[in-house]
């Protein structure tokens, strides 16, 4: 018998992230989060707002059409795998 | 484009000391690598050097990226923005680089130690019990550090990428202990099952409870920067921090369906890890959305690109590793090459390439100067993404020549020269990520040290 403990570690798990979320609607986390959404661009030190060249524009067509590609790759594997298995 | 222009300097000694510390055992880890699959090519080269044989450089090369690269890299990242995200200092910076230079030790006596034969022989849980206490003081350090620095903040609310870095900086030191059985300093395991199942408890939460949030805070911070838009929806990114929380936490025995645990954790696991879908596509899609229409911005920009590549193998590894813990699907996949295909582009494709991408955000901000040379970095970064897709075809393909032969009762040996050339090829596939991992170090150092770039 001893998984009584993984059941007893994982109500622990439960109940301190119970704790953190109880603290965090006490405290506010979840208002403004409209304003919240602009927080990382207070960071005015980027020099941001970068134009993207031609270049950088076909880079991530590539980028998009390799991923595409990927993708296509996954469902014939899995379609493979599980056809096997009907 | 964006390296040439000014950065205005941000001392920053702590995310300094994390950024050469990745970007030093990145080069030593993927030597490592390569050194092993090297074996894997030829089993007696290095036939006498007892340090340097499979068994030992292959927990060296796995502790080493975990540990020695992608977690400080990324943690490079969280020491520049927490502050920033808070409106304060950060705490101490002299505890900063004190952490810095224990974690560096850690990583050093991990892998001597290693390699004179101390190893607990459990994955991901090898280091022996003064290194595991190491390991465990440097994360409560960094907790320290960074909890004190939220408490002082000046922002009363707290940004989704702070939760991340908490939830990764204080679970990883708690799991880390517990998986690792701290209380038994000797052997640092259970026994039988039990053992099992607490390993990949821990062993999963090293991916989805450290290297995970990590990268989505990273990524959580830097997209809206790069593309100057502000985040699609903070509050879609707090349902994927909690779902990710609820759900990951209990998925590890999906390493273990092969194994005769009890059913239930095994329902328990393949639920959560189809589950998952929930979290990951809540990320994405608030990354996604907030990148809409700005790809070639992010394309011009090497830490976007870095980190937006990111996001894109977290999908594949998500949706990949969904599928694997199918059990019908993992009847072929287990136990060869197709799962270390999906580590890699895990550990390296998502959560290293977003570490690099953090680091290259941080590294003009560090020094005040523009990058050394974006040419090296985009070089890197192509050489990177080249390997890890080679990577990836490469193993999942002899993942399914090993998993067929083997579940059709083809004995192991007759297999093996079958497979060999695909380790030939993985060697090649490597030496692009070792030359980027060296460039990538050259870059960094000389953007710190020896610039000679103007200072905004
Ligand atoms: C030169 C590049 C690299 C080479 C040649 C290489 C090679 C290897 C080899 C031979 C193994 C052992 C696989 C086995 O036991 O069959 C391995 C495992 C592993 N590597 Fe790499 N590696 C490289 C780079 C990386 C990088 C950069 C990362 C992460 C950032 C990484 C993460 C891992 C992980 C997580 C494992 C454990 C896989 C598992 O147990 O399923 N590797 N690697
Ligand atoms: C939805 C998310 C994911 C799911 C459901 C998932 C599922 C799985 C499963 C089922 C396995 C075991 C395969 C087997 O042994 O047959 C596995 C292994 C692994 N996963 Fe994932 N994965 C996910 C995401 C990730 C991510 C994001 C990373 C890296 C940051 C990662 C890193 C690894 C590694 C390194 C292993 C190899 C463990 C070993 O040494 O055996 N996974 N994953």
């Amino acid at each position: 018998m001893y998984f009584p403990y993984f059941i007893a570690y994982m109500l622990a798990g439960f109940i301190i992230s119970l704790a953190v979320l109880f603290w965090a609607l006490r405290h506010g986390q979840f208002q403004d989060q409209e304003r919240l959404r602009y927080l990382p661009l207070a960071d005015r030190s980027h020099p941001s707002a970068i134009k993207a060249g031609r270049l950088n524009r076909l880079e991530g067509y590539l980028m998009l059409g390799l991923a595409c590609a990927g993708l296509m790759c996954t469902a014939a594997v899995l379609f493979f795998t599980l056809w096997r298995w009907r | 484009m964006a390296d040439h222009a000014a950065h205005a300097l941000e001392p920053n000694p702590t995310a300094r000391a994390f950024c050469l510390t990745s970007a030093f055992w990145f080069a030593v880890a993927t030597t490592a690598g390569l050194w092993a699959a090297g074996y894997l090519i030829a089993p007696d080269f290095m036939a006498n050097i007892a340090y340097l044989q499979f068994g030992r450089l292959r927990p060296i090369h796995v502790n080493l990226v975990l540990f020695g690269f992608v977690t400080p890299g990324l943690l490079a990242a969280a020491f520049y923005y927490v502050p920033r995200l808070t409106r304060t200092e950060l705490f101490s910076q002299r505890l900063g680089v004190l952490t810095a230079w224990l974690w560096n030790l850690t990583v050093t006596v991990g892998i001597v130690s290693l390699s004179l034969g101390f190893s607990q022989g459990r994955e991901y849980a090898e280091l022996v019990w003064p290194v595991d206490m190491l390991v465990v003081l440097v994360f409560a350090l960094v907790g320290v550090n960074l909890i004190m620095t939220v408490h002082r903040r000046r922002e009363p609310v707290l940004y989704v990428s702070i939760w991340y870095v908490f939830a990764a900086v204080v679970l990883t030191a708690l799991t880390y202990a517990l998986g690792n059985v701290i209380w038994r300093p000797d052997t640092g395991a259970l026994l039988g099952i039990p053992d099992a199942i607490l390993l990949w408890f821990y062993g999963h939460n090293i991916f989805g409870l450290l290297l995970t949030p990590l990268s989505l805070g990273v990524a959580y911070y830097v997209i809206p920067i790069v593309t100057r838009n502000p985040l699609y929806s903070h509050t879609l990114s707090l349902l994927g921090f909690w779902s990710l929380l609820v759900v990951y936490t209990h998925i590890g025995t999906h390493h273990l369906l092969q194994v005769p645990v009890p059913t239930w954790l095994k329902v328990v696991a393949i639920v959560d890890s189809i589950a998952m879908v929930i979290p990951v596509m809540a990320f994405l899609i608030n990354i996604w959305y907030t990148a809409r229409g700005k790809l070639g911005e992010i394309h011009a920009d090497i830490a976007g690109k870095f980190i937006f590549t990111g996001t894109i193998w977290y999908f594949f590894v998500s949706i990949q590793g969904s599928v694997m813990a199918l059990p019908q699907v993992q009847r072929i996949t287990h136990f060869n090459n197709w799962t270390v295909g999906h580590a890699h582009i895990g550990v390296l494709g998502f959560a290293g390439m977003i570490a690099l991408g953090g680091m290259y955000f941080i590294l003009p901000k560090l020094s005040g100067k523009p990058l050394y040379s974006r040419f090296l970095a985009d070089l890197q970064y192509w050489l990177v993404l080249i390997g890890i897709t080679g990577f990836l075809v490469i193993l999942t393909t002899v993942g399914l020549i090993q998993g067929n032969a083997w579940f059709n009762g083809e004995t192991v040996y007759r297999v093996l020269p079958e497979i060999h050339l695909y380790y030939v090829l993985r060697l090649s596939a490597g030496l692009a990520i070792l030359s980027g991992a060296y460039i990538g170090l050259y870059n960094m150092v000389r953007t710190l040290f020896f610039n000679p770039g103007v200072q905004a």
